[in-house]
């Protein structure tokens, strides 16, 4: 808004640093002094988010400046995927947030299918809602188990990923794999919902209620956990959108926006479920926000199953086979289905030229896909927007006027993946 | 709108083309005036070569998938050409009712400058900063425009198009 | 004339023979595997003949092989997962993920790394004190894996010597642990570690 003798007044009130945003400067009354101290978090360490560094200034105990140097896990998959044809790029996105990997997919797969205009059947969606939900929830255990795990919850850890087993034992039954697995392919899955699916999945889906209560049993009133998360990082509402923040970064800060509900894509405007939203903005709020969100996924998951049942011998995938392999058998009989498997397996199919942005609700917020199209077989320009990145923006902010001990919690709490950070 | 020069409707949301000097003042007023709080993304494309890519006949839509696109009689079809070789796209979302969002677009040439819109939205700081890094697009009055994904001492910028994919030759494999 | 059959000569002793029930198991009559060789087929006995004190000395450092946290990307999850309850690495006794590397023996790479993350790695790797061990997991830090570009380290070996390469993207992990109770065969059967028997791959 004003540019003000160099520095960039935001709005008053702002807690944002004023100089850079994501940098918080040493004030000027410290800057010379002996006490402040520079400690590098380093690319590696302790905690359990990957590769972020944060040079943080310490005055005392007391965080007076910090700054997030990141790109250790640059991996160059925007310009990677630009040499692959669509059919091969499906396997690089899900790499890219390695803990919610069935988002990514589905975001870059809707965006070709949207420049395509191809439609996906009804039994593919309902699945595709089915997996990103389940992956929400993994991706939410993940956070639970680690985030506790450095606040010292240690046996949280074990819990969350008790859970997490089993998930991934629902995902390999499905794919084959249990991380990355390849299953949303452009027109909708790559094989049939397998039999003996739905009877496992209600058995998670019913005993995931009881976990969620052991959850809250340990941590919700814990004294401790109390102490150590609330008040800890605030983030306002205001400050939240300034910065860019989406997902339950925000929906703690008090705004209540939810792709899902707001934006439907998928059949999300077809099942019931709640968008928690808390007002405070602090460490605590955010693990409110993402232990409710993990009953409402549930809750998701438990409808989609009760439609899903009902559709068995729905195609799973579109049917133009100009875009979508052929099934195997018809490769010994039709001689067009191995004209049309060879071309798109080598060359690839084309789509149509043109550009498209394709934003989701991943568990760490708002994760798009830009694709600009050339008419050919691979992308021109594949661009993901990562909610890890911009909740990193963060840092400086909810850093103000913290001790050492709460910069742990505020980037746990942040949940930031490193792969998806640097892309 | 101010330095508004052309608009597209897209299946996802209108696309605006706005002046390169004029971005910051577009920007303030789709914020104030039009109510787009939020800046989603901030992404440049490197459009060197566009016109010289041919895509022949073979066309995938959804209507029409005719080894003959009505438009081309079999023969090579190109894109249509851009104005300048970059396109720095901003995407803005307005968190209400029916999640209105804009891309609002400038193009620029190498060498030419961006006014930085990190007074606006102080998200663009990362956005832009990256931007620099790896398609070397530099934004005026970004305070502290460094490279962040690549290391300090890298030379180029990775995703321009005459920038070499890298990596090592593997038997066997094609072009990459 | 149909000669004689030779006698037998004198049945070359074979790493099996040391304890490395993982070595040649499809095919165990097929001659010296590389590894073998490049330990030396003649001089396995001087090799990897070891004093019953040496032997107890490594069957403690098996036992507690304590690893250092460097999860980079996605094997990093399925490297906490073996931390679970469902694939105890409790019972190898190398639940202790200690963060600083002078107190850890193994570092596990787990993930892509990034030409950034080079120079840390090495670091990482001439902090830890010998006897230290390098398991590649993936095939990210085995050979670049699926990223043949410009920012991504093709195999970790290019710049720490690596004890075993894990593959599969990423390893279950079931297959982490029989990278892991390799490395204790090995370790066991008196092989040394990588940085004894060869330097960097170049």
């Amino acid at each position: 808004m004003a540019v003000v003798e160099d520095k960039t007044v935001i709005y008053e009130g702002s807690r944002i640093p004023s100089r850079v945003p994501t940098i918080l400067d040493v004030p000027e009354e410290l800057s010379g002094s002996e006490d402040v101290m520079q400690v590098n978090f380093g690319p590696n360490h302790p905690s359990t988010h990957g590769v972020l560094r944060l040079i943080v200034d310490l005055h005392g105990e007391q965080v007076v400046g910090t700054s997030a140097v990141i790109g250790y896990l640059h991996t160059g998959f925007e310009k990677t995927m630009e040499s692959k044809t669509y059919w091969k790029c499906v396997t690089y996105p899900e790499r890219i947030d390695y803990v919610g990997y069935q988002n990514n997919e589905l975001v870059f797969v809707s965006a070709v299918e949207q420049l395509l205009e191809l439609e996906v059947p009804t039994k593919a969606k309902w699945m595709r809602m089915l997996l990103c939900e389940l992956n929400r929830i993994h991706s939410h255990l993940v956070y639970l188990g680690t985030s506790a795990l450095e606040l010292g919850a240690i046996s949280m850890f074990w819990y969350c990923f008790r859970e997490r087993e089993q998930i991934l034992d629902l995902f390999e039954m499905v794919t084959g794999q249990r991380m990355h697995t390849r299953y949303f392919q452009v027109g909708g899955l790559a094989e049939d919902i397998p039999v003996g699916f739905y009877p496992e999945a209600r058995k998670f889906v019913e005993w995931m209620p009881h976990a969620l209560d052991d959850y809250r049993g340990l941590l919700d009133r814990n004294q401790i956990w109390l102490e150590r998360t609330v008040g800890i990082g605030k983030l306002s509402a205001a400050d939240a959108i300034a910065l860019g923040q989406t997902g339950p970064n925000l929906r703690a800060s008090g705004v209540d926006w939810d792709l899902r509900r707001d934006q439907p894509y998928l059949h999300y405007d077809q099942v019931d479920f709640q968008v928690p939203v808390y007002p405070n903005g602090d460490v605590y709020d955010r693990y409110r926000v993402r232990m409710d969100e993990m009953g409402e996924s549930n809750q998701i998951v438990r409808q989609c199953l009760d439609k899903l049942e009902r559709m068995d011998g729905m195609p799973w995938i579109a049917d133009d086979r100009k875009v979508v392999l052929p099934p195997r058998e018809e490769l010994h009989t039709s001689m067009e289905s191995l004209i049309h498997h060879f071309k798109i397996v080598t060359e690839g199919f084309r789509v149509p030229a043109g550009e498209i942005y394709v934003a989701i609700e991943s568990p760490r917020g708002e994760s798009g896909c830009y694709l600009v199209s050339d008419g050919g077989p691979k992308p021109w320009r594949v661009h993901f927007r990562a909610p890890s990145f911009v909740a990193l923006e963060a840092t400086a902010t909810c850093l103000t006027d913290t001790y050492v001990a709460d910069l742990i919690a505020v980037v746990g709490s942040l949940d930031a993946v490193m792969g998806d950070t640097d892309r | 709108m101010p330095g508004y020069v052309t608009e597209r409707d897209g299946a996802d949301m209108a696309t605006v083309t706005i002046e390169r000097e004029r971005i910051r003042e577009a920007c303030e007023h789709a914020r104030d005036e039009l109510g787009f709080d939020m800046c989603v993304d901030v992404v440049a494309t490197d459009y060197l070569d566009w016109a010289g890519v041919g895509v022949s006949g073979y066309i995938g839509t959804a209507t029409g998938r005719d080894i003959v696109h009505p438009a081309t009689q079999g023969l090579q079809v190109l894109p249509e050409a851009k104005p300048k070789r970059f396109s720095i796209s901003y995407h803005l979302l307005g968190l209400r009712q029916g999640a209105p969002r804009v891309r609002l677009q400038c193009w620029a040439d190498d060498g030419e400058h961006v006014p930085s819109v990190i007074t606006v939205w102080p998200t663009c700081d990362w956005h832009e900063r990256e931007q620099f890094d790896l398609m070397g697009i530099v934004f005026d009055g970004h305070p502290n425009l460094e490279r962040l994904l690549m290391p300090e001492d890298w030379e180029g910028h990775p995703l321009r198009k005459d920038y070499p994919i890298g990596g090592e030759p593997v038997r066997f494999s094609d072009a990459e | 004339m149909v000669d004689e059959p030779t006698e037998p000569t004198e049945p070359i002793t074979r790493l099996r023979d040391y304890g490395l029930q993982s070595e040649r198991l499809l095919w165990p009559t097929k001659g010296p595997s590389r590894f073998e060789e490049s330990l030396g087929v003649e001089e396995l006995e001087q090799a990897l003949g070891i004093t019953t004190l040496e032997k107890a000395v490594r069957w403690a450092q098996t036992k507690s092989m304590w690893p250092d946290t460097f999860g980079l990307a996605c094997c990093a999850i399925e490297m906490m997962s073996i931390v679970g309850s469902r694939y105890d690495l409790a019972r190898f006794g190398m639940e202790a993920f200690r963060s600083s590397p002078r107190q850890a023996d193994l570092l596990i790479v787990s993930g892509r790394v990034a030409h950034k993350m080079a120079e840390p790695l090495r670091q990482i790797y001439d902090q830890m004190l010998e006897p230290k061990w390098v398991i590649a997991m993936g095939v990210c830090a085995s050979s670049g894996g699926m990223f043949n570009n410009y920012t991504i380290l093709q195999g970790v070996d290019r710049i720490v010597p690596v004890d075993i390469y894990i593959p599969f993207c990423p390893p279950r992990p079931e297959a982490l642990m029989e990278g892991i109770i390799r490395l204790h065969e090995a370790h066991l059967a008196g092989i040394p570690p990588a940085y004894e028997r060869n330097g960097v791959a170049t």
